[in-house]
């Protein structure tokens, strides 16, 4: 859904930083387990959710690393809690192992990644947006990926809770990805708590002889055992058959792994996220994410002000990417201009859809976000030479 | 359209409670209505150097977090001018503290050199300048209500410095109450 067409934003109410969101919303969520290890720009999620799980009835663990924590959120989600864990690009790329598993296992769970500067250790208390591409293909193998990436406070807090909801939905792991400004700024809000229900685990049901712990049914999503419910599981990360246990049967594996995917574009409707803003008439349309997004947003503002007709698009949901809405939000553009902060990632599948004519970066990675002027000029550029 | 920007700065150095100040005030702004936005200084810096909460306030939704062109420039430290001179509107409000901010910028804008740490010594701690100088941006900008601030503060201050951050709060209106009122 366009959340143009959603309600206008109600009265603030208080302070809260982002990762203080998103701990508020994975509760909301039913999140009853988390593990992690501490790592900045990500910590407060930590720091809220060692309080509020314990009181909610859940746990928190701090795991003795990275790569230990992902397991540790696999583990408790096969147990049947909703369970997440939260990092930054070092510890993301220690989780890439088991992330994998969680895909090829189809484990639900959240895993939030909160960008900040790179390669390696790389810029700590710096926002970047470089982690694009490995929140799609960051493990190896083929598999698909849903990867959320909200913009504001309020819809960290949202779209932690639909992430919950997809990864019960669509058996798979949802990354939440957002960058250190949008992190760790802090803007006046008022929650309101989810009113829909939340999405549960679908558990096996049925006789226990019969049960094949990867059979499914039209829907593409295979019932999972609760534990204790007598039912006998295998789990793998090797590719398997429906029983569970290895394959290497071309059918099977094909059978298997095309339904990792098809089961996600059979959830299209519930997976796919976007705003597009005065797009219609737009000569440019900026597509960003995060904070860059709202510097568009603000840049837009500037154009119009000056005549400039440019447009916003934003994917919240970032894989599967938007395909469709971004075409049809560019179809009377004459540029395509992408704000991004990484050396072209977003950029390089804006270009994919859209060819590279049309299609122009403005890349910085000095760990300073790009700001509202600069799109503007470089949009107010594009608009004359179109 | 863009929603209406005012920004505001609390300068000065780690340990001041500049945060504290921004939090506070973003939160009675927000119990008026308004939205506000707040960054600030993720460095080590928050242990001692130049650190900063910035607000961008706004009518409807703030687009843009983060600080253009501030409006209002408090500064309780010397260290905090150099990084924040450039972006400061040319006719912004600045409020300095004499003691800790003695040299300000030459020029011909709206600049309130009061004793703002001296006040909050007097008053018995150096800890309430933050507060003192909450009070005086206040009385001066008249961004927000008296009673809102008053309100966040009862509701947010430890019990033990909830008489002195009242006082100091009260110090601070009463600082700028000369100087809002030659300026009007």
């Amino acid at each position: 859904m366009n959340v143009v067409d959603k309600a206008r934003v109600k009265p603030a109410a208080k302070l809260l930083s982002g990762n203080n969101a998103c701990a508020l919303g994975a509760v909301a969520a039913g999140c009853r387990f988390f593990a992690g290890y501490p790592i900045t720009p990500s910590s407060e999620i930590a720091e809220r959710l060692v309080t509020l799980l314990p009181q909610a009835g859940g746990v928190f663990i701090q795991m003795e690393d990275e790569i230990s924590a992902m397991a540790a959120v696999v583990g408790a989600s096969m147990g049947g809690a909703k369970a997440m864990t939260a990092t930054s690009g070092p510890g993301f790329s220690l989780k890439q192992e088991n992330i994998g598993y969680a895909a090829g296992a189809e484990i639900p769970c959240v895993i939030v990644n909160v960008m900040r500067g790179g390669p390696s250790t790389g810029m700590p208390t710096r926002p970047s947006q470089a982690d694009v591409m490995q929140t799609r293909f960051g493990s190896h193998g083929d598999y698909p990926m849903i990867v959320l990436a909200p913009a504001s406070v309020r819809e960290i807090y949202s779209e932690t809770i639909r992430a919950f909801d997809l990864a019960e939905t669509c058996r798979t792991p949802v990354i939440l990805l957002y960058d250190q400004v949008i992190a760790q700024s802090s803007e006046t809000v008022a929650l309101e708590p989810p009113t829909t229900p939340r999405a549960e685990r679908k558990w096996a049901t049925g006789p226990r002889e019969e049960f094949k712990p990867f059979a499914v049914g039209p829907d593409g999503i295979p019932a999972m055992a609760k534990p204790g419910a007598g039912y006998r599981v295998h789990t793998t990360g090797l590719t398997h058959s429906e029983t569970g246990f290895p394959s290497q049967d071309p059918e099977t594996v094909n059978r298997n792994l095309g339904r990792l995917f098809s089961k996600l574009e059979r959830h299209r409707e519930q997976i796919d996220s976007w705003e597009a803003v005065q797009c219609d008439d737009a000569d440019v349309v900026i597509v960003a994410i995060g904070i860059s997004s709202r510097a568009a947003r603000r840049a837009v503002e500037i154009c119009r002000a000056s005549g400039v007709r440019a447009g916003l698009f934003r994917p919240i949901t970032l894989w599967p990417f938007p395909e469709a809405p971004l075409c049809a939000a560019t179809k009377n553009a004459r540029a395509v201009l992408v704000p991004e902060l990484s050396i072209g990632q977003l950029r390089l599948e804006v270009e994919r859809l859209l060819g590279r004519d049309k299609v122009e970066g403005l890349h910085q990675f000095s760990g300073e976000p790009i700001t509202p002027a600069q799109i503007a000029a470089r949009a107010t550029a594009l608009a004359s030479e179109a | 359209m863009a929603a209406t920007r005012f920004e505001v700065r609390f300068g000065g150095t780690g340990g001041q409670g500049l945060l504290l100040s921004g939090k506070m005030l973003a939160d009675a702004l927000a119990s008026e209505g308004k939205n506000v936005a707040q960054s600030q200084t993720y460095e080590p810096t928050s242990r001692g150097g130049f650190c900063n909460a910035d607000l961008v306030i706004a009518n409807g939704e703030v687009d843009y977090p983060l600080p253009i062109a501030f409006d209002c420039l408090v500064l309780l430290d010397q260290l905090a001018i150099k990084p924040s001179w450039s972006r400061t509107k040319p006719n912004a409000l600045v409020i300095a503290d004499t003691r800790n901010c003695p040299d300000l910028p030459a020029g011909d804008y709206p600049c309130h050199h009061l004793p703002l740490s001296r006040t909050a010594i007097e008053l018995g701690s150096e800890r309430v300048t933050n507060i003192v100088a909450l009070g005086a941006l206040l009385e001066l900008s008249g961004i927000c209500k008296r009673a809102s601030i008053e309100r966040v503060l009862r509701a947010s201050s430890p019990r033990s410095f909830l008489d002195l951050n009242l006082d100091a709060l009260a110090a601070g209106y009463a600082l700028a109450a000369p100087v809002a009122a030659a300026a009007s």
